[in-house]
């Protein structure tokens, strides 16, 4: 008995034991479990405050942003600026952003500062523009006012990088003004979406430090160099067309003005613009590179070799040739000694044509001469025996043609190439076999846009009784584009 | 009397249909608006571009005028009409 009583005893202590050991063991697990939690929501806790605070940078930087691309006020005439404010020297930001051109010798801290007391005016937000635009925002440029006139096409996004799809219909300067601030918002930047013209040249120039000309057009070159040698500004000219471009720093130095070079504007009708010419992109953009490298080296005090040279680029063979050019001509009728223009003059009128790269529309033809699309349409749809005449260079007419067309370029005709004249003879015999009695042959000549059209019926119209005999010409005005505009939406557009 | 290389730039490539040529028994020296009336004879759609031109020779710009030029052999003569796309 007593031994059953001993027994219990000492398992009934067991037990407590026991039960005791399990319940430390239980707290003790407990406990480490809550100190492992604990620590886990401490860490937690702090990279949330380290979250929220990057989160807090961000949105101040952001606000920053916003506001900055607020106060890109596009502007549509020309106003007075503040003077840019003077930097003592860089912040820790600028010396880390500008870092890699800081170690340049030629530049250095003392070049840095003077980039960013300086104002460059761009003419013109295109091809040569954006680039241009693009690596004067990031080397730190002071102020950049970016000028045009112009809204962003589909055509353009091959070579004015600066514009996206979504810019479509927007004004260039604006969405120039938008990636360059994107790119550094360090940069002042002054969208001006207007025509440059001689009212508004003087006062616009006159507020810059450097003028870059990107423009497109033969009226604005002379009105942006005539307003530079008025108000004593540096010009850094480039340009670019097919597979070539040009560089020169104009009216700096001692050097020559455009006007030294080129006295008298070329005859309008001797002028390729890109959208006639066409443009490999990259060609503008290698240009507009070379620009941005001139107006840098000139700001920083480096001073430019371009001032007495021009550089002529040929994409083709991958050749730079720089041409020694003259100092400035003292005959010069705006840089020389007695200048006669000593203001800004007409330079529509002066060159013969307007200041825009759009293609002008000639007028050569009377209206018996002409037929519009819609007349041509019915002719179609009446399947009378005609000849179509497509005088488009061959690689547009690889771009799209009307079915049954024939095809003999302008310039064939004009040099009355025997195997296009006699194409067309026997095309003329064809026809002629087709139709009763002794009628004539009609042809109807087309283009792209009825320019060249109308250049190839007054051709056509003088060879006839030799070349060519017993037809009536007449030009397709407007061309394909107004065949594809109101007869053909599925006709492509180039 | 040499050989000359001419290069055509911009619009006078597409107006005499060449990117360039030799020119031989060129008499030197020469004055540079005889020398482009003989790029002229050779090319008469050349004519619309007088006076809006710049020549170069040995990339030495040379007003087309009276003035004598010296042509070495295989000098280069450049055609350069000014560019107006951007
Ligand atoms: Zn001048």
């Amino acid at each position: 008995m007593t031994t059953f009583v001993f027994c219990s005893y000492i398992l009934n202590y067991y037990f407590y034991y026991c039960g005791y050991f399990v319940t430390v063991i239980f707290l003790l697990v407990r406990f480490s479990r809550l100190t492992a939690m604990d620590n886990e929501m401490c860490s937690l806790k702090r990279q949330l405050e380290e979250k929220e605070k990057e989160i807090a940078a961000l949105r101040s930087k952001l606000a920053a942003r916003v506001e900055k691309a607020s106060e890109l006020k596009i502007q549509d005439k020309v106003t007075t600026l503040n003077p840019l404010t003077a930097k003592p020297s860089l912040s820790n930001e600028d010396i880390m952003r500008y870092s890699r051109q800081l170690l340049l010798p030629d530049l250095g801290v003392q070049g840095q500062l003077k980039l960013s007391q300086t104002s460059v005016l761009v003419v013109g937000c295109g091809g040569l523009g954006c680039p241009l635009a693009q690596y004067l925002a990031a080397a730190g440029i002071g102020r950049l006012g970016l000028l045009d006139y112009d809204e962003v096409e589909l055509s353009n996004l091959h070579r004015q990088v600066l514009h996206g799809e979504e810019n479509q219909g927007q004004a260039k300067a604006l969405s120039a003004a938008r990636s360059v601030i994107r790119l550094n918002s360090g940069v002042e930047c002054i969208p001006y979406h207007l025509q440059l013209s001689p009212e508004n040249a003087l006062q616009l120039v006159q507020q810059y430090d450097i003028v870059a000309d990107c423009s497109d057009n033969v009226p604005t070159r002379y009105l942006v160099n005539d307003a530079c040698v008025l108000s004593g500004k540096p010009l850094v000219s480039a340009s670019a067309l097919r597979m070539e471009g040009q560089l020169t720093v104009y009216n700096y130095h001692g050097g020559p003005c455009y006007r030294c070079l080129y006295p008298v504007p070329p005859p309008p009708e001797t002028v390729t613009n890109c959208s006639d010419g066409g443009v490999l992109g990259v060609v503008p953009g290698i240009m507009g590179c070379l620009q941005a490298l001139e107006v840098l080296k000139i700001a920083s005090g480096q001073g430019t070799a371009c001032g007495q040279q021009l550089l002529l680029f040929d994409a083709q063979n991958a050749r730079f040739r720089s041409i020694r050019l003259r100092p400035k001509q003292p005959s010069c009728v705006v840089c020389g000694e007695i200048p006669s223009v000593t203001r800004l003059v007409d330079y529509e009128a002066f060159c013969g044509s307007a200041a825009t790269d759009k293609c002008r529309k000639l007028n050569l033809l009377s209206k018996d001469q002409r037929i519009t699309v819609q007349d041509y349409k019915s002719i179609r749809d009446s399947t009378g025996p005609h000849i179509l005449l497509d005088v488009r260079p061959l690689v547009e007419v690889e771009i799209c043609s009307l079915p049954s067309s024939l095809n003999i370029p302008l310039s064939s005709l004009e040099e009355k190439k025997s195997k296009d004249i006699q194409l067309l003879q026997e095309k003329i015999s064809q026809v002629k076999q087709q139709m009763a009695g002794d009628q004539q042959a009609p042809v109807y000549v087309v283009c792209k846009l009825g320019n060249d059209s109308q250049k190839a019926v007054q051709l056509l119209e003088k060879m006839s009784g030799e070349e060519v005999d017993g037809i009536t010409v007449k030009d397709i005005s407007g061309g394909l584009m107004a065949w594809a505009k109101m007869i053909d939406p599925s006709f492509p557009r180039y | 009397m040499n050989t000359v290389s001419v290069i055509y730039f911009g619009q006078s490539a597409e107006l005499t249909g060449l990117k360039g040529e030799e020119l031989v028994s060129v008499p030197t020296p020469i004055s540079s608006r005889e020398l482009w009336e003989l790029l002229q004879q050779r090319h008469p759609r050349l004519a619309v571009l007088r006076g809006h031109v710049v020549l170069a020779v040995a990339q030495q710009y040379i007003p087309i005028a009276e003035q004598l030029v010296v042509l070495r052999d295989g000098d280069e003569v450049a055609v350069v009409p000014p560019l107006s796309g951007g």
